[in-house]
C-alpha cells in the first residue's frame, strides 16, 4: 500500500513506560508514525497494546516518557487542549462502545454537539448521512445499538469516530469477534476511509489477514518494548521465534 | 500452651475493613466535591438534565404512587383499632396525616426510591464503564461527568421531593378511602381534619430532607456505577450496593433531619 503523504512524525513516542503497580506493561517503547502511515502494533494478549493506545489519547496517564501529537507533548496538554485535540482523533474501540441509549443518529450526533462546532440541525443531519452512507449503513440511521449484529456495530463505531473528520485514527482491535468476511470487509472499509479521509492510524490488531490488508509497517510489541518493527513480509520471513510465532498461521 | 491466632486475625481484618470504609467515605465525599464543582458551571446539559428527570421522575411515578396508597391504608386500618379503644377515632384523620406527611411519606418514598433510581443509575452507570461507553464520551472531548454524573444527580435531587409530595397526597386519599371503610366521612372533611391538625413546620423540614434523600440516591448510585468494575460482576455489584448504601444513608438523614427540626423547636 502506499503511504499518502510523509511530513514528518503525526504521533512520536519515546521510551514510554507505564505501570499498573507491580505489573510493568509499558517499559520501554518507541513508535513514530509519519502523516498518512498506516502502523500495526501486534503482541500477545494483555500485553499493552490497548494500553498504548489510551495512553496516546489521554485516557490514561503514561509514568514516563513522551508521546507528542502533531509536536505537542501530550502530558503536559491541559484539559481544554486534550480535548481539543481529541477532536482531531478518532477511536475506534473493541467493543465498539456505542452509547446504548442512544440511537445510532445520536451516537454520531454526540461528538457533532459537544466540539463546540456549531451546526443547524441540516447541517448536523447531512454530516450524520453523509458519514453513514460511507459505512453503507445509511438504513441504520433510527436503529438502537441493541438491533445491529456485531458487524454492523463495527461500522458504526468507525462512523461515529470518523465523524469529525480526525487526522488521526486509533483502532483497538477492529475485526476481533467478527467472522473472517465481516473481518476482510472491515478491513477494506477502513482502507477506503484513510484514502477518502487521509488519515494517520495505529491499529491493535491480533487480525493477520487484517494486518496484512491494512498496514504500511507494522511493530511487535513484546515485554512493553517495541521488539521488532518492519513490513508485514519482513516480520513474517523473520528468523527470530518470538515474531515469527505471530505469522505461524497465516496463509502463504 | 499454643497462642492463638484468631485475635490478632480478627484485628487485622477489622483494621482493613474500618481501612477500605473510611477510603470509600473519602473518595465518595471527593465525588460530591466534584459534583458541586462541575454542577453549576456552563455548559449545561438541559437536555439530558429533562431527560433524566423523565426517566427518574415520571417513570417512578406509578411504583412510588402504589406503594403510598398501599402504606396509607394499612397505616390507618391498623391505627384504628387503638384509637377507637381510647374513643379517639376522630383523630384518626390528624394522626395519620401528620404521621405520612412528617415521616413515613418522605422515607418510604425515598426508600422506594434508592431500590428503583439508586440501582438503576448504579447498573446503567456501572454498563456504561466496563463497556467503554464512558471512555467513548472522554474519547469525544465530552467531560462525562458533568455529561452521565451531574445530569443525574440533578435529576435525583428535583424530582425526589416532587415524588415525595405526590405519595403524601396519594397516601392521604389511601388514608381516606380506610377511614370510610368503617363510617363516613367526606374527602373534603377528611382534608380539613389533617391540614387543621398539621403546620407548615411539619410539611417544610421534611420537604428539606426530600432534597437530601434525592441528593443521596444520585450521588451513591452515580458513584457506585462510575467506578464499577469487574466486567458484568462488578455491575451486579455496582447496583446492589447503591441500594443498600443509599437505604442506609436514608435513615442516617432522617436521624440527623430530626434532630435538627427538634434543635429548632419544630417537633
Amino acid at each position: 500500500m502506499e503511504i499518502a503523504t510523509s511530513n514528518g512524525p503525526v504521533i512520536d513516542i519515546r521510551h514510554l513506560k507505564k505501570s499498573f503497580g507491580s505489573n510493568h506493561v509499558l517499559t520501554d517503547f518507541n513508535l513514530s508514525v509519519n502523516k498518512g502511515e498506516n502502523v500495526v502494533v501486534l503482541g500477545k494478549s494483555g500485553c499493552g497494546k490497548s494500553v498504548l493506545i489510551k495512553c496516546i489519547v489521554g485516557l490514561l496517564p503514561y509514568d514516563q516518557g513522551s508521546i507528542r501529537l502533531f509536536g505537542k507533548e501530550v502530558s503536559a496538554m491541559s484539559q481544554k487542549e486534550l480535548d481539543h485535540f481529541r477532536s482531531r482523533i478518532g477511536f475506534v474501540f473493541q467493543s465498539s462502545a456505542l452509547y446504548d441509549s442512544m440511537t445510532v443518529g445520536e451516537n454520531l450526533e454526540f461528538p457533532l454537539r459537544h466540539h463546540g462546532k456549531e451546526k443547524t440541525k441540516a447541517e448536523t443531519r447531512a454530516i450524520i448521512e453523509e458519514t453513514l452512507a460511507n459505512v453503507g449503513l445509511s438504513h441504520a440511521i433510527d436503529l438502537m445499538p441493541v438491533e445491529l449484529s456485531g458487524g454492523m456495530r463495527k461500522r458504526i463505531g468507525l462512523a461515529r469516530a470518523l465523524v469529525l473528520k480526525p487526522e488521526i485514527m486509533l483502532y483497538d482491535e477492529p475485526t476481533t469477534g467478527l467472522d473472517p468476511v465481516t473481518g476482510k470487509e472491515i478491513s477494506q472499509l477502513m482502507l477506503q476511509m484513510q484514502e477518502k479521509y487521509h488519515t494517520t492510524s495505529i491499529i491493535i490488531s491480533h487480525d493477520m489477514n487484517c494486518s496484512r490488508m491494512t498496514a504500511n509497517r507494522m511493530t511487535v510489541m513484546i515485554n512493553g518494548i517495541n521488539y521488532a518493527d518492519g513490513t508485514f513480509e519482513q516480520l513474517k520471513s523473520s528468523a527470530d521465534a518470538n515474531v515469527n510465532s505471530f505469522f505461524e498461521f497465516t496463509a502463504p | 500452651m499454643s497462642t492463638n491466632p484468631t485475635p490478632t486475625i480478627k484485628l487485622n481484618s477489622f483494621r482493613k475493613g474500618l481501612l477500605t470504609f473510611l477510603e470509600e467515605v473519602g473518595a465518595v465525599t471527593q465525588f460530591a466535591g466534584r459534583f458541586f464543582s462541575q454542577g453549576f458551571k456552563p455548559p449545561y446539559e438541559w437536555r439530558e438534565v429533562i431527560q433524566q428527570c423523565y426517566e427518574i421522575g415520571y417513570r417512578s411515578l406509578p411504583l412510588v404512587g402504589i406503594t403510598s396508597f398501599i402504606i396509607g391504608l394499612v397505616l390507618t386500618l391498623q391505627s384504628r383499632p387503638t384509637l377507637v379503644e381510647f374513643g379517639a377515632e376522630a383523630w384518626l384523620p390528624a394522626m395519620v396525616g401528620i404521621s405520612i406527611i412528617r415521616e413515613i411519606g418522605p422515607v418510604i418514598t425515598a426508600l422506594i426510591c434508592a431500590g428503583k433510581i439508586g440501582s438503576g443509575i448504579g447498573a446503567e452507570l456501572g454498563s456504561m464503564r466496563v463497556t467503554e461507553q464512558i471512555d467513548a464520551m472522554e474519547v469525544s472531548g465530552t467531560n462525562p461527568f458533568k455529561f452521565i454524573v451531574t445530569t443525574r444527580m440533578w435529576a435525583t435531587t428535583l424530582m425526589v421531593p416532587i415524588l415525595v409530595i405526590l405519595g403524601d397526597g396519594i397516601a392521604l386519599y389511601g388514608a381516606y378511602l380506610a377511614v370510610n371503610l368503617k363510617g363516613g366521612i367526606s374527602l373534603t372533611l377528611f382534608f380539613h381534619q389533617v391540614f387543621a391538625s398539621t403546620e407548615f413546620s411539619d410539611a417544610i423540614p421534611s420537604i428539606i430532607k426530600s432534597y437530601f434523600f434525592g441528593f443521596a440516591i444520585g450521588l451513591v448510585g452515580c458513584f457506585k456505577g462510575y467506578h464499577s468494575k469487574k466486567g458484568t460482576e462488578g455491575v451486579g455489584r455496582s447496583a446492589n450496593s447503591a441500594v443498600v448504601v443509599a437505604s442506609l444513608l436514608i435513615f442516617i438523614i432522617d436521624l440527623i433531619a430530626v434532630q435538627i427540626t427538634e434543635l429548632f423547636g419544630l417537633l
